[in-house]
């Protein structure tokens, strides 16, 4: 007979035996000769969308609001002053309401993605669909070219069927890695992003419904110090640095000021590489292809 | 869906920073919101409230001792006051007005209006100022919203009328927006342009969010990351020719360490040529006359529309 206790120990394994099926890494992961590191600044362009999204108070759409007034422009004037490729992780309707700042960001060479039409996956998935279908068109509009990434959590299949090639969401591994869905099919390049390495993580109260007494309110001298430790340990390890921040957090002047010093001290070193997440992902697919998968 | 209400308040880019000028070539100006209110949440300011030692040395040895620091470092603030505390404190209000400080109003008792109907708002202003206006012998030109440490955001609360009610009422200006550092309009009617000004605010340059935050007790002390944000909002929006706002709490700063964490950084401010510290009534004179609506709020004709299973 067999026990509830055997059961539970079948059952984990499988689950977690299949999660890690679905992951390849990529164990020789490298760069061109003179490349020791990529960092990818990849900027969330909320703006107001996901507090409204959330139906949150007016005053917090006034604070999203200034990520489109005010933040991205300057985001775009440091990456640009820097020669930074940024990603601008844009929902579908952004363009709608910001398409001024996303052309500015397109005529400076910086990519335009995918972050959801309003910042929501529908569960519906001939809605969602009709979703991301919206999204590509929004972007395309603005951007001349059709979005090839997401930071979202749109279906593989979904996202291969309309061209993507690549997803930056969670951390399975520090570099950049493969991730085919649960039928072992439509797999993705993996672009990892942690929240150590998210603006909103330090500095925006309230975010994602975090009480009053675990308020993320530091200053911008100690994420320095922190974000600089993480870039230092992957420099070391030929790694890789995704640095997500939102243009409502990360405009404010005290904090650009604090990006200006970040990448200034990355560049007295050798060998960083500031792409946009499009380049890495091409980079892995054409030097480290994916092995092909079971179906 | 007309323009993009519900989304935007305003025009769809910022002034950038060589468009600003400030009075008499001023590099950069320096505003200081003083907060009167001792709210602990939403209901406003209750008995419970006035009735604590906090209180007391707010109201008294708190704000005499950051008076004495705004005088030493020659700075004038805009007090955000309600008006349960104009009329208790009348005698203490006046003497801020011959100081030279502004008085603004900060609701009746800085209560939560998010929820009430337009008329009850109405009825709530136009008593406020009144209190106001009968203690300090004019009516106040600013209106304040500012958060309390208990509520769930730190941007403060309106109602969706408080900003039409406030231009009907003839306030020059909204003290509290998050979506500038500058002054900006709070557009409240896109086809007739109605708008009010809206002076900046964040709570990062605010007190009550660092100092035994978010209640006495449990609360933690941050005076370092107050003070770092303080100094490189200073230091990077001097630099831009832009705006530095801070909001202080007597009860808070008053006290001993926060005390000295004040004048070390109003030290710091002193070493910069070039400030203009206007209250909130003399930037939003200057800014109206100025930066007119009617020639730089750049208001774009709307491409926003509505479809079927999206947001409206």
């Amino acid at each position: 007979m067999i026990s509830q206790l055997d059961r539970d120990l079948s059952e984990l394994q499988q689950a977690a035996g299949a999660y890690a099926a679905r992951h390849q890494l990529i164990p020789d992961f490298g760069y061109p000769p003179e490349v020791q590191i990529a960092v990818n600044f990849t900027l969330d362009f909320d703006s107001m969308l996901l507090r409204r999204l959330l139906n949150e108070p007016p005053m917090q759409l006034a604070k999203g609001e200034f990520g489109g007034r005010v933040g991205i422009w300057r985001l775009i004037e440091l990456f640009d002053a820097h020669r930074v490729k940024a990603t601008i992780f844009t929902p579908g309707r952004a363009c709608e309401l910001y398409p001024q700042a996303l052309r500015a960001a397109v005529k400076s060479g910086h990519e335009i993605a995918d972050h959801m039409w309003e910042h929501r996956v529908p569960k519906d998935a001939s809605l969602e669909e009709d979703h991301l279908a919206k999204t590509v068109s929004a972007i395309e509009q603005i951007s001349g070219r059709r979005p090839v990434g997401t930071r979202s959590g749109h279906s593989a299949a979904l996202l291969r069927k309309y061209g993507y090639v690549y997803r930056s969401e969670g951390s399975a591994d520090q570099r950049p890695h493969y991730v085919v869905d649960e039928s072992g099919e439509s797999c993705l390049v993996h672009l990892p992003f942690h929240y150590v390495i998210d603006d909103a993580m330090f500095f925006n109260f309230a975010w994602l419904g975090s009480e009053n007494a675990a308020q993320r309110i530091t200053d911008p001298e100690r994420v320095f110090d922190i974000w600089w430790a993480a870039f230092r340990q992957q420099y070391r390890e030929g790694g890789y640095l995704n640095i997500c921040m939102h243009p409502f957090v990360s405009g404010r002047a005290l904090r650009v000021a604090m990006l200006d010093r970040l990448i200034t001290q990355m560049k007295t070193l050798p060998g960083v590489w500031f792409p946009s997440c499009e380049e890495v992902a091409r980079w892995c697919l054409e030097r480290f292809p994916p092995r092909a998968q079971a179906a | 869906m007309p323009w993009k209400e519900r989304y935007t308040i305003s025009d769809e880019k910022s002034l950038a920073d060589d468009e600003i000028r400030w009075p008499q070539g001023a590099r950069c100006c320096v505003s200081v919101t003083v907060d009167l209110s001792v709210a602990a949440g939403p209901e406003g300011i209750r008995a419970a409230d006035l009735t604590t030692s906090e209180a007391e040395f707010g109201a008294n040895q708190g704000l005499s001792a950051l008076l004495a620091v705004l005088q030493r470092y020659d700075l004038k603030a805009t007090f955000a006051v309600p008006a349960v505390l104009a009329h208790i404190h009348a005698d203490r209000i006046r003497a801020l007005v011959a100081q030279g400080h502004e008085i603004a109003a900060h609701g009746f008792k800085h209560e939560d209006v998010s929820t009430l109907e337009r008329d009850d708002e109405r009825e709530r202003i136009a008593r406020a100022t009144e209190i106001l206006a009968e203690v300090t012998g004019r009516r106040p030109e600013g209106w304040f919203s500012l958060p309390r440490q208990g509520d769930p955001f730190a941007g403060g609360t309106i109602s969706p009328n408080t900003m039409d009610l406030l231009i009907e009422a003839s306030y020059a200006y909204m003290g509290n927006g998050l979506a500038d550092d500058i002054p900006h309009y709070w557009v409240t009617d896109f086809a007739t342009r109605r708008a009010i000004l809206t002076l900046p605010y964040y709570y990062h340059f605010d007190d009550q969010f660092f100092l035994m935050f978010p209640r006495k007790g449990t609360g933690l002390e941050h005076t370092d990351a107050l003070f770092r944000n303080w100094k490189a909002e200073l230091d990077a929006q001097y630099k831009r020719g832009r705006h530095f706002h801070m909001t202080l709490h007597p009860q808070h700063v008053g006290w001993c360490n926060r005390l000295q964490l004040l004048e070390d950084f109003l030290a710091h401010l002193r070493g910069f040529p070039g400030l203009w510290n206007p209250t909130g009534a003399e930037c939003a004179r200057y800014w109206l006359e100025t930066y007119p609506a009617s020639a730089y709020l750049r208001l774009e004709p709307s491409i926003w529309r509505d479809y079927p299973g999206s947001l409206s």
